[in-house]
């Protein structure tokens, strides 16, 4: 009787915006013949493979060889190329820190990293390809800025905005398979300034990458209480967006932040080290990785586990706000 | 191709002085790498004075050759060398070390007029060379990138992974010299981490191995045209060197991989470079 | 926990027969049929608490879970897999009480045999019909899954009791939706867009013809993606969980 009713999701790649960033990499790179992608051995993996069938000749894999990778992008980057190098963030930025830090960032190299399956996204692959830490080593090389996407459409647009502003530039992101916060690319972007996704003057919440989605989520509930929360989405985490930072802290004074990242070193340190300089009071809570390891675990539910997820933040902000939600106890099937 | 008679002597001439000059540096600035500066000379030398592309007048000059030392400690050396080919005034050196000084053990590419790299640590020069040299191919350009490695330098993974690379993208516009003085900081290299058999490990990772006396000019100046004449893969020319050589005193020595001199000292190594 | 043949008899009780009324609803033809009629019609199984009957009372038509004290007809089957085949469209002859009443049986019927549209073989050509075989395909899929889990069926248990406050949405163009609501073990599977929070994993079908073809299986699933028949989104490793499940309600339905 209910023949048809199944499907397995096999083919995830038409479904989701995993493309976008192929796309546009693969558009730039028509645009921009000084444009060079590399990638080790992750080419599948990091969709940078769209831009090697259209640009085999500038397309170079290194293998499972990270440091070379960002060596080579260094001495490309001197001939006058844009390196465009792809791994996974843990080796991005921690297997290849000095590297980043002396051939890209002090020899200050026109070089963008492109961090794939940053924080806990890579879910199930576990804690040795989670990264946790790579804002907070990022955000310490001089020189570098780092951007933290907050779904497919807004990587596209930093990409472009990355290839136009000269210098190093990290870029973490997830596997692409998240869910999309803007509905399509027509909204601003500017390396450096937040972009407030909801109004509000109760309490703001501060959040990059894959937690901007969670906060809007936590916002909607709050408001069917009553509350009016902010919501920006940060996705530059260097140079930080100071002044919407500053104006959060004296419009609603009580600020939450969200990442997938160690709470130590990231956006919330980031945001704190605002707060502190300016001498105001603020209440600020900081979500993520409260310092720990992450476990192994589907992506979502590792959101759930670390409290970045709607239900995380609508929490957070009770908590901070100091009230209850009324749950929805309704649990009859409607007939 | 061997040298003609009085090129021969041109360069035996400018190494001593380069060497002279890194006698004095270390003299005046407390000290310096100075064994590894001295033992890679003729290799820098023999570049610098008969083969590199390079415009003194414009460092970044696009058809220049490009040149990295990857055993960025040897940097007094190279900037011994530079100031001599006129990128720069020698006086400039007198600063070397001193706090706000464009010179430091390691040179700063963003500071030293001439640097392509600013290197130091470990395992980054053949990586960038590789960047290079790839570069250039894809631009079709003629121009050469030449890396001079430590032997110590080959005992960490990022300069295999660049020579596999380079081996796998048959980059013959690159060569890599490795100055092959068998002594790190604690002791002999085959004795702290063994590198023999070194040239069965470079041929395996795809390259051209040339073994020479690192002070001999004739080899070194046939070793170079030979790299440049081979078309299909990077060459690498390991050339046996002598840490501290023409100083008898610091000759072989591994405790002088750093070290400062006195006025005594400095008058004695002088005196022995003048006899070379 | 349930033998198969209960769990059958759950879905077809309490997932399939209210369907009814959608269809009552869907049609002005079915709707005059029972309008004005005053009575109830059990389907029960023979000396069990097994059962449900419809209530008709003037213009409305109520779907009740359980034995009536008194209908005006009873379907009695002598035991659970009688009636399973019954509603699967298997030959299986109930004892009638209440024959005397031949304008409610006749009346009640067609209604019944409406649901025949669920079977695979049933391709409506006209547009409206294939319009509701949708809406119909797609509240029985989340009344279902939830029943299942009510029900205690460990795949389905197992899976909401892990499960935070989450929803999974249905969409067909502007047409009619239905959604899963989980958490901490209890499910509610409802009508329309849930509107108290995101779905954790949505997934929208452009149009009505898309989704007739992905519901009735007739274009398999990536090939459906392919054509732009349906466009999934949110946790992944979510959608495919919930379409094992759904694998397995066929497996017991079809059957």
């Amino acid at each position: 009787m209910a023949k048809g009713l199944t499907w397995t999701i096999d083919d995830a790649d038409h479904m989701t915006q995993a493309e976008i960033y192929g796309e546009v990499l693969t558009q730039l790179g028509a645009q921009n013949e000084r444009i060079i992608a590399l990638t080790a051995d992750l080419a599948g993996s990091t969709k940078i493979g769209r831009f090697q069938k259209d640009f085999p000749g500038r397309f170079i894999n290194l293998g499972v060889a990270e440091m070379n990778m960002m060596g080579m992008a260094s001495g490309l980057a001197s001939v006058g190329f844009i390196p465009v190098a792809s791994t996974f963030a843990v080796f991005a930025s921690l297997r290849c820190a000095e590297f980043v830090r002396t051939d890209i960032c002090y020899q200050n190299r026109n070089v963008k990293i492109i961090a794939t399956h940053s924080g806990t996204s890579f879910g199930q692959a576990g804690t040795t390809h989670h990264c946790t830490e790579d804002l907070a080593v990022m955000r310490s090389f001089a020189n570098m800025r780092v951007i933290a996407p907050a779904d497919s459409y807004e990587t596209a647009k930093a990409l472009a905005a990355a290839i136009e502003a000269e210098g190093p530039i990290y870029m973490r992101i997830g596997r692409s398979f998240e869910p999309p916060l803007h509905k399509s690319m027509d909204f601003d972007f500017e390396i450096g300034k937040a972009i407030q996704i909801h109004e509000g003057t109760d309490i703001t919440v501060v959040a990059c990458g894959r937690a901007v989605l969670s906060a809007l989520e936590a916002a909607e509930i709050a408001k069917q209480q009553g509350l009016s929360v902010r919501v920006l989405d940060m996705h530059t985490v260097k140079p930080i967006d100071a002044d919407a930072v500053l104006q959060a802290v004296g419009e609603t004074r009580r600020i939450i932040t969200a990442e997938d990242h160690n709470v130590i070193g990231g956006l919330g340190s980031a945001v704190a080290e605002v707060i502190a300089a300016s001498g105001k009071g603020c209440v600020l809570k900081k979500l993520g990785l409260q310092d720990e390891f992450s476990i192994v675990g589907y992506p979502e539910d590792l959101l759930h586990r670390y409290k970045l997820d709607g239900d995380g933040i609508a929490e957070a902000i009770q908590q901070v706000m100091k009230m209850d939600f009324e749950a929805d106890e309704d649990w009859e099937d409607e007939v | 191709m061997a040298l003609q008679g009085d090129e021969h002597q041109r360069l035996k001439q400018k190494a001593t002085h380069i060497r002279k000059e890194i006698v004095r540096i270390t003299y005046i600035c407390g000290g310096t790498h100075i064994g590894g500066s001295l033992s890679q000379t003729d290799l820098i030398v023999a570049l610098y004075y008969k083969y590199l592309k390079f415009d003194p007048k414009n460092p970044e000059w696009e058809e220049r050759d490009r040149f990295i030392l990857s055993k960025g400690h040897g940097g007094v050396g190279h900037a011994a060398v530079l100031a001599d080919v006129g990128f720069f005034p020698p006086s400039d050196l007198d600063d070397f070390n001193k706090t706000g000084s464009p010179f430091g053990m390691h040179l700063d590419r963003l500071k030293v007029r001439g640097v392509d790299a600013s290197t130091g640590s470990l395992g980054h020069g053949l990586g960038i060379g590789n960047g290079m040299a790839y570069g250039a191919r894809l631009l079709g350009k003629t121009w050469r990138t030449y890396v001079v490695l430590g032997d110590g330098e080959l005992n960490g993974g990022p300069t295999w992974e660049a020579a596999m690379a380079a081996g796998h993208f048959r980059l013959a516009n690159l060569t890599a010299l490795v100055d092959r003085n068998r002594l790190c900081i604690d002791g002999s290299t085959e004795e702290i981490m063994a590198l023999e058999p070194l040239r069965e490990k470079w041929e395996a990772f795809g390259w051209k191995v040339l073994d020479i006396d690192g002070h001999d000019f004739d080899q070194i100046c046939e070793a170079i045209e030979a790299a440049q004449q081979e078309a299909e893969r990077p060459t690498v020319i390991i050339a046996r060197t002598i840490k501290g050589k023409g100083v008898d005193f610091m000759e072989n020595k591994a405790s002088w991989h750093y070290g400062g001199l006195d006025e005594a000292m400095r008058e004695q190594a002088l005196e022995a470079l003048g006899r070379e | 926990m349930l033998t198969r043949d209960e769990l059958k008899s759950r879905l077809f009780l309490r997932v399939a027969l209210p369907l009814v009324k959608v269809v009552r609803e869907d049609d002005p033809r079915m709707r005059r049929l029972t309008r004005n009629m005053n009575a109830v019609v059990q389907f029960a199984v023979k000396g069990t608490e097994t059962g449900a009957h419809l209530v008709f009372s003037d213009d409305r038509l109520e779907v009740v879970q359980g034995i009536h004290a008194n209908p005006t007809v009873s379907f009695t089957f002598k035991d659970l897999k009688s009636l399973n085949d019954f509603f699967a469209g298997k030959l299986a002859l109930p004892r009638i009480k209440g024959l005397r009443r031949l304008d409610v049986i006749l009346r009640t019927v067609p209604l019944l045999l409406s649901l025949k549209m669920l079977m695979p073989a049933a391709d409506p050509k006209d547009p409206a019909k294939r319009a509701l075989k949708v809406k119909l395909l797609l509240y029985m899929v989340t009344t279902a899954l939830s029943q299942l889990n009510k029900a205690g069926e460990p795949t389905m248990a197992g899976l909401a009791e892990k499960s935070p406050d989450r929803v999974y949405q249905w969409i067909v163009g502007s047409g009619p939706s239905a959604y899963l609501r989980m958490k901490a073990g209890k499910t509610k599977a409802g009508r329309g867009i849930y509107t108290r929070r995101r779905p954790f994993v949505l997934m929208k079908f452009p149009d009505i013809e898309g989704a007739y073809q992905v519901l009735t299986s007739k274009v398999a699933l990536v090939e459906a993606v392919k054509r732009g028949y349906v466009v999934t989104e949110g946790a992944m490793e979510y959608s495919k969980e919930i379409g094992i499940r759904m694998q397995m309600i066929e497996e017991l339905m079809a059957t």
